[in-house]
């Protein structure tokens, strides 16, 4: 039986869970179970706008960012007394908006997506800035707090279907569509792409837009949530989902990067946090134990990599 | 890949077992007190209380100092003190760990926010599940908390840092400026109000030369502008500068000129950022209030309404002093200001 990346990441993940409700006092309590639920949705969005990205061979620092710059535009409407319906509308056309904008840049103009996105970090928190002047807007409705907290059929997180739909939509988007193989192809060689009668820029522009779209998804959820929005709203995800995406196992040059990995490795970050908090351990050994463990996989991936194309070039020469 | 697969496995079991090692000492308590949290449904006397203190962030020395004082109360108390921020003060990693605090079920949960709305939801969740609410350094929503512990009374501050640089100056009549952080900052605005309500009632002979002018919280421009200040008005005597990084700005303008001996500055700022400043003179008194004390007296709080214990006027708190009551019944004013001089901003951490 061979285990691919993914199914190896999703028995850690599973592993973990294990492990968690042996060690944590309370892992397992219905009311820490749907902690987990609730916290999952907003930073899986992002995650998975980051992977997708990251799969062309770029990165997107702005992503948490646009999700503010969406959320600030979502509240305006909110308590300037427009429906939720438009407010909603209105986030999506900004994270739209701030993806084009970062696409613009990165296709037709060429410049590296490290050095586009920094600069539109800047420019988006100034914006947001200017707009908000460092205060938060708060106090929505109680039916828009329903997206971040409200269960569906009294069940089920509804931002955790949410988040699955997504999680579905970017699979098929990625796997069964002409746009999902040519980000792949993009990612390995975007010359040999570009000779293929590929139109680049085009493939690129819909990656930065809909890395746009699921931020400005994640920032509905967490003004909903969290019933506020400010400058850096959800800023420390910023970085963790470059990480949940390499944890994922999506290769940091590009070419390669799945789904369920993504999914997996936030599951494992969330695990993690939420039970090494439950036992008590300091904020910053938690932070230490994950950087560790993120390392530590890297590594391994390297390896095994190196170790599986040696077999195949061995196995080549042999042929030959 | 079936062996990198078991590599990978083995790895992260080894980790794992760490983790345990990390956490063991940390754990053992911990489990024994879920315990005893889960019984406390029940009867809530047995099990020691646990307290969590959340700051707006953790690993800079203001929230490290008030770490040190709730943990030091929390021995001194007998209740299990969790003193335990997000890493960044972001407000959606805060409301994270009062979540999984709520699910650890602790017994009391003492708050500083770093956005008050959006922590509302997530206290009222608290709420719900019988955890009782406190905020402490910064208020959170006045509805949801049963006190709020509150560094000092703005208007003792404020008149206070007016009477601090009165002595300083030495005289009752002269012109001073005021340098601000920003125009809308709510606590600096009142912490002016109150020194000029000061020198309007207590020294006539006060002249403020100008409006109070904006620093954007930053040093640099306080320097610059301090700067500014004495090329205009070349008989200044003192200068007021509130919020933190101001009075540094405005002292570092004075040693750069060789005034000390002229202008007097008297500001809000931390004494070690202060201490190179205090010791030529160029900043006099810096005014503030102890962290550690803030912590100590925020587990304090947090056991007394665990108990039930009634929070009066006037109280003594062990290793804090003698706290006052605001008259909205909920607002705890922790004492007043602290001095940094000279002789003195040695001796703190923070």
């Amino acid at each position: 039986m061979k285990l691919s990346k993914e199914s190896v990441l999703g028995l850690i993940a599973i592993a973990t869970i294990l492990l968690m409700s042996l060690i944590a006092p309370g892992f397992l309590s219905s009311n820490n179970i749907n902690n987990l639920m609730f916290q999952l949705p907003e930073f899986g969005l992002i995650a998975l706008g980051m992977m997708v990205v990251i799969i062309t061979g770029g990165i997107d620092l702005s992503i948490t960012y646009i999700a503010a710059l969406s959320g600030v535009g979502a509240a305006l409407m909110l308590v300037n007394g427009y429906p939720i319906f438009l407010a909603i509308l209105v986030a999506v056309i900004f994270g739209l908006a701030c993806g084009a904008f970062n696409g613009f840049i990165v296709s037709k103009i060429g410049v590296s997506p490290i050095l586009v996105t920094i600069g539109t970090w800047v420019l988006f928190e100034g914006i947001i800035l200017a707009i908000t002047k460092g205060q938060s807007i708060s106090g929505f409705s109680e039916t828009y707090s329903l997206i971040g907290n409200g269960y569906y059929m009294g069940l089920f997180p509804l931002s955790m279907l949410i988040f699955a739909f997504f999680v579905l939509v970017t699979g098929v988007l990625l796997n069964k569509t002409g746009w999902g193989r040519n980000v792949y192809m993009y990612g390995s060689n975007d010359v040999a792409t570009l000779f293929s009668g590929v139109r680049n820029n085009r493939v690129v522009m819909k990656v930065y837009l809909y890395a746009g779209l699921l931020a400005a998804i994640s920032a509905i959820i967490m003004t909903s949530r969290y019933n506020s929005v400010k400058v850096d709203l959800g800023s420390s995800y910023l970085l963790q989902s470059v990480a949940a995406s390499v944890l994922g196992g999506t290769k940091i040059e590009g070419g390669y990067g799945k789904v369920m990995g993504t999914v997996y490795a936030v599951i494992i970050f969330l695990t993690l946090s939420n039970g090494l908090n439950l036992l008590g351990v300091h904020r910053a050994i938690v932070d230490v134990f994950i950087g560790v463990i993120l390392i530590s996989v890297l590594t391994l991936n390297f390896f095994s990599d190196k170790i599986k194309q040696k077999k195949e070039t061995t196995k080549a020469s042999k042929v030959a | 890949m079936k062996k990198f697969a078991k590599t990978l496995m083995s790895g992260v079991f080894a980790a794992s077992l760490l983790a345990g090692c990390v956490s063991g000492n940390g754990g053992s308590s911990s489990g024994g007190e879920a315990e005893g949290g889960n019984q406390a449904e029940g009867g809530a006397d047995n099990g020691e209380l646990s307290i969590a203190v959340v700051p707006k962030l953790v690993g800079i020395p203001y929230f490290n100092a008030s770490e040190k004082g709730a943990n030091q109360a929390g021995e001194d108390l007998g209740v299990d003190v969790q003193y335990t921020g997000p890493t960044q003060a972001d407000a959606a990693a805060q409301v994270k760990v009062v979540e999984d605090l709520i699910s650890k079920n602790v017994d009391v949960i003492a708050i500083a926010p770093n956005d008050p709305a959006s922590v509302d939801p997530v206290l009222k969740k608290a709420k719900d599940q019988g955890i009782n609410v406190i905020d402490w350094d910064t208020p959170a929503n006045k509805d949801l908390v049963e006190y709020s512990v509150k560094q000092i009374d703005d208007d003792v501050f404020g008149r206070h840092m007016a009477q601090k640089l009165v002595e300083a100056m030495g005289t009752e009549e002269g012109e001073i400026a005021i340098l601000t952080g920003g125009l809308s900052a709510a606590n600096l605005n009142l912490w002016i109000e109150a020194a000029q309500k000061e020198f309007d009632e207590n020294y006539p002979g006060i002249k403020i030369v100008t409006e109070k002018i904006p620093t954007e919280e930053k040093q640099q421009v306080a320097y610059q502008k301090t700067l500014d200040l004495m090329k205009s008005y070349p008989n200044l005597k003192g200068i007021l500068a509130v919020s933190t990084p101001a009075p540094l700005g405005a002292a570092q303008a004075v040693q750069e000129k060789g005034m000390q001996d002229k202008i007097s500055v008297v500001g809000s700022a931390l004494p070690t950022d202060s201490l190179p400043f205090l010791e030529d003179g160029s900043l006099d008194t810096a005014v503030l209030w102890d962290p550690g004390k803030l912590g100590a007296l925020t587990v304090a709080v947090g056991k007394m309404i665990a108990e039930g214990e009634e929070i009066t006027d006037g109280m003594e708190v062990e290793g804090v002093g003698q706290i006052s009551v605001l008259e909205d019944g909920k607002s705890i004013i922790m004492g007043p200001p602290a001095d940094f001089t000279k002789e003195n901003a040695a001796d703190f951490d923070f």
